[in-house]
């Protein structure tokens, strides 16, 4: 049991890792990207047919909930793993994203690559506006704000004319057609390759703040606020960032998840989608990239792995859950505990 | 005369009925090693605190440089050159040493964020100079061979160690050690001194808080006393040492006396 809960998959990961040279780690990197890009064929092969969904189908899974669940969970962990601010509210970037595709596809008729910087830049908009009031608070002041804020986009979505109301927006455009890629219902598996590139960016970008100036400031704070900004850490200004880097992150992936499903309603912008990415977070192991990561893979996957079981697939899944984070209270692959191990990596 | 490189002029600052510092008037001279000594409770780690930003001052002034900083951003007063360590250890334990001191030294860089995630030459150049002085102040404080190991991990006076390496690491002109000394034996002391004497002797000005006697007498330039709030004495160690009102203040009044 005790060595189950000390058993650090990441250190080892770590060292493997850092034991490689320059082309072993693009070999590696290569295959293993191959290996999830070709995961939608999965059911179709024998040896891996058990992976298959039953009653929702595996190509669907992949995109919603899988990939968009680990592109929120890798843009909350962010804002809750690296820089310590606890977001209760984050489905509402999301959602800001999937309603700014939603509103000016169908009323302007721009395609998605033109709304994608647009969604961005809208909910990077809103995490400026909620960030700067709220992020004077600390704990779990700023987590009841957060909370307050993502039902108010919720609630607003509900009540104003333009965005539907209960009925949401219907009919919107697939995206248009890219580097021969056609993106529609015949083809679920592009769209699963479209969000494994995000996916693969949001990480190149977490991983490229993490070691320099930008992560250390998280980190900082996270460890100790008063004494980030006795050091020369603008305390506020790196926090907005985070908050609003995450927000990107949760833009984006609404944008893509409007185009894909075609239609929304703010009924999938509630509060309990932004606690499961939370869970999604804290499960994998809050503030690694990995976990999360993994985290997120696994938690959406598994409610439809055991769909056949309905109403009691919510109990399993909750004792999983609650099992988990007994055996391993720092999630799946938790924060690097290295030492030494980094000194080998930069030289 | 030398240059006032920091100064308290009639500072309070009160906490509700409370009054931590009453009509404080105190200076540090650039270049030297002023020492700030009093009783328990008698107000210097509060002066720490006001001087970088902690608590606003009730009334009254703080310049620095000739500037006033009261009423400035942390992260600010610690931009224009002042560092300081903390009475408790409070390094960010989950970083190692190393880590610890790039993150003070990161307040004088030019690129942020968007620089930091393109990767421009000049972030690159930055981060590079940044742990090569990190490397350069560990070494100074002697704990360059724990570089790699988490800062939480790293024995209680090396803990203390890093805590000077890191202030330093904000490349302040002044800085505020608040009792460097606590919990070391007496070899460690002296090799402190000598540490303290060496960051003078590198051009820093250093102010400190201690309550080791033979520590303070044998490195200080000139010594402020504080009781209850107020400044009792400000002077060389030996006059300081004699002083009946700074013997009362730690002693307290022969009954007879009275």
């Amino acid at each position: 049991m005790s060595a189950l809960k000390n058993f650090n998959l990441r250190d080892k990961g770590a060292e493997i890792w850092a034991g490689w040279n320059r082309l072993t780690r693009t070999v590696f990197v290569s295959v293993f990207v191959l290996l999830i890009a070709l995961l939608p064929f999965a059911p179709n092969w024998g040896p891996t047919s058990f992976l298959n969904t039953p009653i929702t189908s595996f190509q669907n899974v992949l995109v919603y909930p899988m990939g968009m669940f680990v592109l929120m969970a890798l843009g909350l962990n962010i804002v809750v793993g690296k820089s310590g601010l606890l977001d209760l509210g984050y489905i509402a970037f999301f959602a800001i994203g999937a309603y700014s595709q939603a509103i000016l596809s169908t009323l302007f008729g721009w395609n998605t690559w033109e709304i994608l910087p647009v969604g961005i830049l809208l909910a990077m908009a809103s995490g400026v506006l909620l960030g700067l009031p709220a992020l004077r608070l600390r704990g779990d002041y700023l987590a009841i704000i957060t909370l307050g804020f993502g039902e108010i986009v919720r609630i607003v979505a509900l009540n104003i004319t333009v965005t539907g109301g209960p009925n949401g927006i219907a009919g919107i455009p697939n995206p248009p057609t890219l580097f021969g890629f056609q993106f529609n219902l015949m083809y679920p598996e592009h769209f699963f390759w479209l969000v494994l590139v995000m996916i693969m960016l949001v990480i190149w970008m977490v991983r490229r703040f993490t070691v320099r100036r930008p992560g250390r400031a998280w980190e900082a704070i996270r460890q100790d606020e008063d004494v980030a900004a006795l050091m020369g850490v603008n305390t506020l200004v790196y926090k907005l960032w985070s908050f609003v880097i995450g927000a990107a992150v949760g833009g984006f992936a609404g944008v893509i998840y409007a185009s894909k499903v075609m239609v929304i309603s703010p009924d999938m912008f509630k509060f309990d989608v932004s606690i499961l990415v939370l869970a999604c977070v804290v499960f994998g192991g809050i503030g690694n990239i990995w976990g999360v990561a993994l985290g997120a893979t696994l938690l959406a996957y598994l409610p439809e792995r055991i769909r056949f079981i309905s109403d009691a697939r919510q109990v399993i899944f909750g004792l999983v859950l609650i099992l988990m984070m007994n055996l391993r209270p720092d999630g799946l692959l938790p924060r690097k505990k290295r030492e030494k191990i980094q000194e080998k990596r930069t030289m | 005369m030398s240059e006032k490189l920091l100064e308290l002029k009639n500072t309070t600052i009160k906490f509700g009925g409370v009054t931590a510092l009453n009509e404080v008037n105190f200076h540090v001279n650039r270049g030297e090693i002023c020492a700030l000594i009093g009783p328990n409770g008698a107000g210097k780690t509060t002066v720490f605190n006001i001087v970088t930003g902690v608590y606003p001052v009730t009334s009254g002034d703080i310049l620095f440089k000739g500037q006033s900083i009261s009423g400035k951003k942390r992260h600010h007063i610690t931009k224009m050159g002042l560092a300081r360590t903390f009475q408790n250890v409070r390094l960010f334990g989950e970083m190692t040493a190393l880590e610890n001191v790039i993150t003070a030294t990161d307040v004088h860089k030019k690129t942020g964020l968007l620089r930091a995630l393109i990767g421009t030459p000049l972030n690159r150049r930055e981060e590079r100079e940044s742990k090569a002085r990190a490397h350069e102040l560990l070494e100074f404080m002697g704990i360059d061979h724990r570089a790699d190991q988490l800062a939480k991990n790293l024995p209680y006076g090396d803990q203390r160690r890093l805590e000077i390496a890191r202030a330093l690491g904000t490349e302040p002109e002044l800085v505020l050690l608040d009792e460097p000394a606590a919990g070391f034996n007496p070899a460690e002391k002296v090799a402190l001194a000598e540490t303290i004497k060496k960051i003078r002797d590198k051009g820093y000005t250093v102010l400190l808080i201690e309550h080791d006697m033979s520590l303070i007498m044998g490195i200080s330039d000139r010594v402020a006393v504080l009781d209850f709030g107020q400044k009792i004495a400000d002077d060389v160690p030996t006059v300081v040492q004699n002083d009946p009102r700074v013997i009362e203040a730690y002693l307290g009044v022969p009954a007879d006396a009275s």
